[in-house]
């Protein structure tokens, strides 16, 4: 009975990734857009954002994940295990960053080229349709796109900024700077995270201060160098290590670093070595030494559309779900997206 | 301007009982014929009284044609024909007119047979119906007549599956429900490219969906059939003859084989042989993988997998067992199911959609308790898993389709309107595109292009009129006759045409008579109208003739003195009808009389 053919032989499919995914992984789904995407940014539990990011116009849309993949108990019941498209729009230039601003149903975009913000509605359940309801003028002149986020307050605001000394806070409804970060310096931002207490000064390259209940901050640098550090002594390393990266990195925006919202100590890394790695940092010590990782997710490169002979595909972004544990979503500049539940290896 | 219509009369905007009817170039065309598998009353036919309010249809409809065998695309067609009435043919390919009786029974005895309905059709009228049915090859042109012509190409998201291409004159409409990578890559598939019709319809119902790659899916089934083998318990897979069977077959042999698993795959022979036998008759149908199997290796001597009986299924131990029927709602399937039923260790894997009454439905709706014949209850203490292997086309899939197929108007069914703003606003970025909902009829206005051949001479004569040469921008009007001989057009001078014909020339000419109160004598008062003509018209040619008669242009006037009354003249003035105008003017002007 027909299916889809692909060419390529069933011999091929069950390869040694495709074996070992069996064990590996609790649930693996790959889907393939028809551009790639260098954001995913959660928009509820269930629903994430993707957008092109090629020079012309671009597509925005609102990702629901697979019913099978939500579904827990009642998982061998549901058999949908694709995306439903529960919103898209359209963006007239490229978008490089997308924050979703908490409690509402708006959403911010900077395009990579100026500092200025684009104001999106992700629509209701009328309608599917993401609409441009404004935008907000950014302060830098530089060259280099902003970085946003965003966190729940009301009225909505946004911290935003292209260089450390154009970082402002802008009330949403209003548009009126709230907060100007006064500094002299101009290094170009690659992340930008709200932490309690407010964010100081990073002198490594990729930070990731979410671990707000532990005060811990990780910054990485582009050697592979890992240091975690409490956020009211920087300048201190509770732990670190020498991550087994291979390649360095083309542009900062290409590495992302989060600590897992649900998994004590774990953090993960993409953009350094063509996978997705997770590290477990509950046995680092205080001076440096190498470590593994305590997983790797090779789906991309292995799945790769793009064949032999044209560049290799490299990870745009990759994000944790807010609660699952091991629940994850990474896209590549292939066009790929695969949301992974890996299964933790020191349990087997 | 010449229109085609499109009205779906069921899954306009809702998914179910497919039923499109396409008016064009005066035919009558119904795509598909579905069930609603929702509903238990007559919301579940396609609403026929939009055709006709009462009688049948055979008068109404040129032919039906039905896409492929899923019961939202054929379930009702046994209805439409048998018991509202239709004689005419019925269209689908060799697969699909062998797989769609066999469902239609199946069906048909699961809502008579368990739900205890009355008003269905009968085993009778399902055989009725298939005596109406042509069936289609692939690429071959079939004039259903003298201007209705119909093309089947692959379509490919399941077995006998097929995009219509439909073709009165130069106006044409291309109709798939879905279509999947292979058969837009497959050479063969090659037509779609650029073949631009006046309207391409297709299914939105997963356009609004991503699609998880199909390695994803077998990895998830071989992962489920492991696991439990493990841990030492029975997998069950109900399978229909033609259902994914074989593919997932091939799958566990190759899976069985790499990691060197020693438990039983067990195959039903009453699967076999229908297996057999269909993929004997269908064998270009089915993709390479199957087409290598069955020629290499008989297809059911596989290392692995061997024949069933039933005596197996007491057997201690790990096991995998496909059987029919696919909705666990008879037969052999449902008997194993009974024996494995009570044992958490095992699992049944349900890989396609079960109708409402089976006991496929029910343990997939989470029914743990079942009641079975006898009153006695089963409790469900096996895994259940649902999954699903359909092919159907995503957002990605149905780009790709518009793009290829560049229609002039791009039509979408079985969709809700509201969720499919933005998917609509994406293809109105190239195309046209409409969403109609049930009953309510898109009418698109057709440009076809009318060759037509034009005699030499008329062309010379035209040109020596002067001006430029024919231009899109600037029409011209022209005089000629236009001849329809078989299916040419030509377009010849009057005089061409009629010596074609054999007919003689006829001269138009008419005479008016006017009164006139003149004193002089005949030839005088015709030298006064020559003068005064001449005076009033001119630039037209005024003639004296020395046969006294004056002529303007081609109108004759002559006078003669009244009978009656020595005072009074009475003109004659005839023309020919080329100068009805001028002649017109002429009798009115002359009435006013003459200047003194």
């Amino acid at each position: 009975m027909m299916g889809e053919t692909e060419a390529v032989e069933i011999d091929d499919i069950l390869d040694d990734w495709f074996i070992e995914s069996l064990k590996s992984y609790k649930d693996l789904h790959v889907y393939q857009l028809e551009h790639p995407t260098q954001i995913i940014e959660w928009t509820s539990g269930k629903t994430v954002c993707v957008a092109g990011y090629s020079s012309g116009k671009n597509e925005i849309l609102e990702l629901r994940l697979p019913l099978r993949l939500l579904a827990d108990e009642k998982k061998g019941l549901c058999a949908e295990r694709d995306f439903k498209v529960v919103h898209g729009g359209f963006s007239e230039g490229p978008v490089c960053c997308l924050r979703h601003i908490p409690g509402t149903r708006c959403a911010v975009t900077n395009d990579g080229l100026t500092s200025d913000l684009q104001l999106w509605d992700l629509g209701a359940d009328d309608t599917d349709v993401i609409r441009k309801t404004g935008s907000l003028p950014g302060t830098s002149v530089s060259q280099a796109g902003s970085r946003i986020t965003a966190r729940l307050s009301s009225p909505p605001q946004v911290l935003h900024g292209a260089q450390s000394s154009g970082v402002q806070l802008t009330q949403l409804s209003t548009g009126q700077t709230l907060y100007r970060l006064e500094v002299d310096s101009t290094k170009p931002l690659s992340s930008l995270k709200f932490a309690s207490p407010p964010p100081g000064e990073c002198a490594l390259w990729w930070t990731d201060a979410s671990a707000a209940s532990q005060c811990r901050v990780i910054m990485l640098s582009s050697s592979g160098q890992a240091v975690v550090s409490d956020l009211r002594n920087l300048g201190g390393a509770l732990c670190q290590a020498q991550l087994d990266v291979q390649t360095s990195p083309r542009k900062p925006e290409d590495v992302t670093v989060a600590w897992a919202p649900a998994l004590d100590g774990c953090f993960s890394v993409s953009g350094l070595s063509g996978l997705v790695q997770i590290y477990d940092t509950a046995r680092w010590r205080a001076e440096l030494q190498d470590a593994s990782p305590l997983f790797q997710h090779a789906g991309h490169s292995v799945s790769s559309q793009h064949g032999d002979g044209s560049a290799p595909i490299f990870i745009t972004t990759h994000v944790w779900h807010p609660e699952r544990p091991r629940t994850l979503l990474s896209a590549a500049s292939d066009g790929s997206v695969h949301v992974w539940d890996w299964v933790d290896p020191q349990t087997n | 301007m010449p229109e085609i219509k499109v009205t779906p009369l069921g899954a306009g905007q809702d998914v179910g009982r497919s039923c499109i009817l396409v008016s064009i170039g005066g035919k009558n065309i119904m795509l598909d014929c579905g069930m609603h598998m929702g509903y238990n009353d007559d919301r579940r036919f396609p609403d026929f009284s939009y055709i006709t309010q009462n009688g049948r249809l055979t008068d109404f409809l040129d032919c039906v044609i039905i896409s492929h065998f899923h019961l939202d695309h054929c379930g009702a067609l046994p209805y439409m024909s048998e018991m509202v009435g239709y004689d005419g043919p019925i269209y689908m390919t060799h697969p699909t007119k062998a797989i769609c009786p066999i469902l239609l029974e199946d069906f048909r005895k699961i809502t008579v047979d368990k739900k205890g309905e009355t008003n269905f059709f009968t085993s009778q009228m399902i055989k009725d119906c298939m005596k109406k049915v042509i069936p289609l090859n692939l690429h071959q042109t079939v004039q259903v007549d003298d201007e209705l012509e119909i093309k089947a190409y692959y379509a490919g998201h399941v077995l006998g599956a097929a995009m219509v291409h439909i073709k009165v004159g130069s106006e044409s409409v291309v109709y798939t429900v879905s279509v999947n990578k292979f058969a837009l890559c497959h050479s063969g598939a090659a037509w779609i490219d650029k073949c631009r019709p006046d309207i391409l319809i297709s299914e939105s119902t997963y356009a609004t969906t991503i699609r998880d790659s199909k390695r994803c899916r077998e990895r998830d089934f071989l992962k489920k059939v492991h696991e439990s083998i493990e841990r030492g318990g029975k997998v069950l897979i109900p399978v229909f003859a033609l259902g994914r069977a074989q593919e997932l077959c091939i799958l566990l042999e190759t899976f069985w084989e790499r990691m060197n698993l020693k438990a039983p795959i067990y195959f039903s022979t009453g699967l076999t042989e229908k297996a057999n036998h269909y993929y004997k008759l269908f064998i270009t149908w089915t993709n390479q993988k199957i087409r290598k199997t069955f020629v290499q290796r008989n297809m059911f001597e596989f290392k692995h997998i061997k024949a069933f009986d039933r005596s197996y299924a007491d057997n201690p131990g790990p096991m995998v067992v496909f059987a029919t029927p696919g909705m666990l709602h008879a037969g052999q399937s449902l008997q194993i199911f009974k024996k494995w039923a009570g044992n958490d260790k095992n699992m049944v894997i349900m890989p396609g959609y079960c109708v409402q009454g089976t006991i496929g439905h029910k343990i997939l709706n989470g029914q743990r308790k079942l009641e079975m014949e006898g009153r006695s209850t089963l409790d469900v203490k096996l895994q259940v898993e649902y999954m699903s292997f359909s092919a159907h086309a995503d957002a990605k899939g149905i780009m790709q389709l518009i793009r290829m197929a560049e229609p002039r108007n791009m039509l979408l069914v079985h969709g809700e309107a509201a969720k499919m703003e933005f998917l609509k606003g994406k293809i109105e970025q190239e195309f046209n595109c409409y969403m109609p909902a049930n009953g309510e009829t898109v009418a698109l206005t057709t440009n076809p292009s009318v060759p037509v051949d034009i005699s030499l001479n008329l062309l010379k004569r035209e040109m020596t009129l002067g001006g430029p040469l024919p231009d899109p921008k600037k029409p011209r009007t022209m005089h000629g006759t236009l001849i329809m001989k078989e299916n040419s057009l030509k377009l010849v001078s009057s005089e061409q045409a009629l010596k074609e014909l054999g007919l003689n020339e006829h001269q138009l000419r008419f005479t008016c008579r006017v009164q006139l109160q003149d004193p002089h004598s005949d030839s005088d008062t015709l030298h006064r109208i020559y003068t005064h003509l001449k005076s009033v018209l001119k630039d037209y040619t005024i003639q004296h003739l020395p046969d006294g008669t004056v002529m303007v242009e081609s109108i004759v006037i002559k006078v003669s003195s009244s009978a009656e009354d020595a005072n009074a003249k009475v003109l004659l003035l005839s023309w020919s009808y080329q100068d009805e105008d001028l002649g017109s003017y002429l009798s009115s002007l002359l009435k006013k009389g003459l200047p003194t």
